[in-house]
């Protein structure tokens, strides 16, 4: 049989697993490269403001409270040895390497994959997926691929934001608390970490935003049994994917760590 | 007008066939084994008593459900079988009126109407704008253009779902009980429309509906469904005047809305008691 990405679009016919709604996706988005008007810019714009642009309040909130945090608990430690200077490598190589990229995921999973998953959940229950089928528009190319195509452009770049916002909380500590110059923070901050250190979380990132969102979406498509299935729909998002986003950070850091 | 020699072949306008169609669920045959064609230009009704398979029925002549087994062919083409592609091309030329709606909540009701014709259709927005202001006036809906689903009443709510059924102006509308929750305007209203859509511009409309007086105003065609002892079994079909003179007791009842008759809504005395006992 002819290989063509129309195959992808139905795999698996009515059924819904994971898997296939993985492939569907990928389909979705080589085919709307091929063709216009399947991947509608506007409403990705539209879910990049909901699902990305909308939570980095609270994402850079998280991320201050962090950089406080960590400039906080390394100076008493760090200062014993007389080691003050490094702070603002630990800082900001922990920000780009872990912290940065995990927190804001989970932050997203909380704000962003709960309201995804209750939103198709609430549809699925409303019969608007159906009306949707009837209408011979796919739910997934509608619905999913733009929230997928917006929270995998936005995880990155709410990262950077965010650990930008957490080496400002750093800063503060350092030149507040202990009266660190500030050039000398800047300096520090900028020069340790590597171009690689930057690029190894924001991989992570694209990692999470794919578990994120395809969770999510699959949580809330298969959504069973009413308000009850809505909210149960929700919650498993949420655990399914803090759960998933531990487990390939310990598998991306492990590979980063002994492979490369 | 010169006869075409399609007229002469009935079987030739046949646009919906169903044949020896079964759905159960749990074991328990909710349809079973039905039989029968929609021609085009009829308006068909089926009518049944409250969970008799209605829904489920249309569910499954859209091919939003497989059925147990049988077969539907739409246009010609068994939708049972048919792939996604297949089934997408004939949901082009039919509309769906649910019975609860299904409106996009997130949406105006302007873009819930809009929104067939902006992915199906190649016409540009200021038209859009035009047919949807058309639709809704043809509902009775002019200016709630901007209106969220939620701000609606339930009545209103399906009037916009019809409109959105029409919006691209199908061959074939199946309507899931258009006029339960509007009052006798607005039932008069839905049955007016649904009649100058299949007398005057020949759309096929195959509607739900227990309401006995807008079944008779609007149908060329009628079957009834049987519930309780006689679930899942079609219990008579004709035309109107053929239903009418039907004699069965059990559509006698149905049409004339009788609480006492075959169809039984409580236990006898008898079986009351013993069905409390049991449970004791
Ligand atoms: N998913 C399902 N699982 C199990 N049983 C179902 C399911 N869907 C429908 N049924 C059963 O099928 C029967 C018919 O339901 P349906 O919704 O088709 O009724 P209806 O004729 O449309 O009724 P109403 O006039 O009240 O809308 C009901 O007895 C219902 O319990
Ligand atoms: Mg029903």
């Amino acid at each position: 049989m002819k290989f063509s990405f129309e195959s992808l679009l139905n795999a698996g016919g009515s059924r819904l697993t994971y898997g296939l709604l993985n492939l569907r996706i990928l389909g979705w988005i080589l085919y709307g490269f091929t063709r216009p008007g399947i991947l509608v810019p506007s409403q990705i714009l539209s879910q990049i403001i909901r699902i990305g642009v909308q939570a980095i309040p609270m994402a850079s909130l998280v991320s201050l409270s962090v950089g406080f945090i960590l400039a906080m608990q390394s100076s008493t430690e760090l200062g014993k040895m007389g080691a003050d200077s490094f702070i603002p490598d630990l800082v900001s190589l922990s920000l780009m390497r872990e912290l940065g990229p995990l927190l804001v995921a989970i932050i997203v999973v909380g704000r962003s994959g709960s309201a995804v998953a209750a939103e198709l959940g609430t549809m699925k229950v409303n019969e608007e997926i159906e009306a949707l089928r009837v209408m011979a528009i796919d739910p997934i190319r509608y619905l999913v691929v733009p929230r997928f195509i917006a929270l995998i452009i936005m995880l990155p770049c709410m990262t950077i934001f965010g650990n930008c916002v957490g080496l400002v909380g750093g800063w503060a500590v350092c030149t507040l608390e202990m009266g660190m110059p500030s050039s000398f923070y800047i300096m520090r901050a900028m020069q340790r970490p590597e171009l690689w250190d930057l690029f190894s979380g924001l991989i992570k990132t694209a990692v999470f935003a794919h578990i994120i969102i395809t969770i999510a979406c699959y949580q809330g498509l298969n959504v069973e049994g009413g308000a009850e299935g809505v909210g149960r729909a929700t919650t498993s998002a949420v655990v399914y994917s803090i759960l998933w986003i531990i487990i390939a950070d310990t598998i991306l850091t492990g590979l980063f760590y002994f492979v490369l | 007008m010169s006869p075409t020699p399609k007229k002469t072949n009935p079987s030739s306008d046949v646009i919906l066939e169903v044949k020896d169609l079964v759905q159960s669920y749990n074991g328990r045959a909710v349809l079973n084994g039905l039989n029968f064609k929609v021609r085009k230009g009829e308006t068909f009704v089926i009518m049944g008593g409250s969970g008799c398979g209605k829904t489920t029925l249309l569910r499954i002549l859209i091919g939003a459900q497989k059925p147990t087994s049988g077969s539907v062919h739409l246009f010609g083409e068994d939708i049972t079988k048919a792939s996604s592609q297949e089934l997408d091309r004939i949901r082009l030329r039919f509309g769906m009126n649910f019975q609860f709606g299904a409106l996009f909540q997130s949406m105006t009701v302007g873009e819930n109407i809009a929104l067939p014709l902006q992915e199906h259709s190649q016409v540009d927005p200021s038209l859009i704008e035009m047919i949807v202001k058309m639709k809704l006036e043809l509902v009775g809906l002019t200016g709630f253009e901007n209106f969220k689903p939620s701000e609606l009443s339930g009545g209103m709510r399906k009037r916009v779902g019809l409109a959105r059924a029409l919006a691209l102006d199908p061959e074939l509308l199946f309507s899931d009980e258009p006029t339960s929750g509007l009052d006798p305007v607005m039932t008069a209203v839905v049955d007016q429309l649904t009649l100058d859509s299949t007398r005057k511009i020949g759309v096929t409309a195959v509607v739900v509906s227990h309401d006995m007086t807008s079944c008779f105003r609007i149908a060329t065609h009628m079957l009834m469904l049987g519930n309780g002892p006689r679930q899942g079994e079609i219990i008579a079909e004709g035309t109107p005047d053929e239903i009418r003179a039907n004699p069965d007791p059990f559509l006698q009842q149905f049409v004339r809305g009788e609480a006492d008759g075959p169809i039984a809504f409580r236990l006898s005395q008898d079986d009351y008691l013993k069905h409390l006992l049991q449970e004791g």
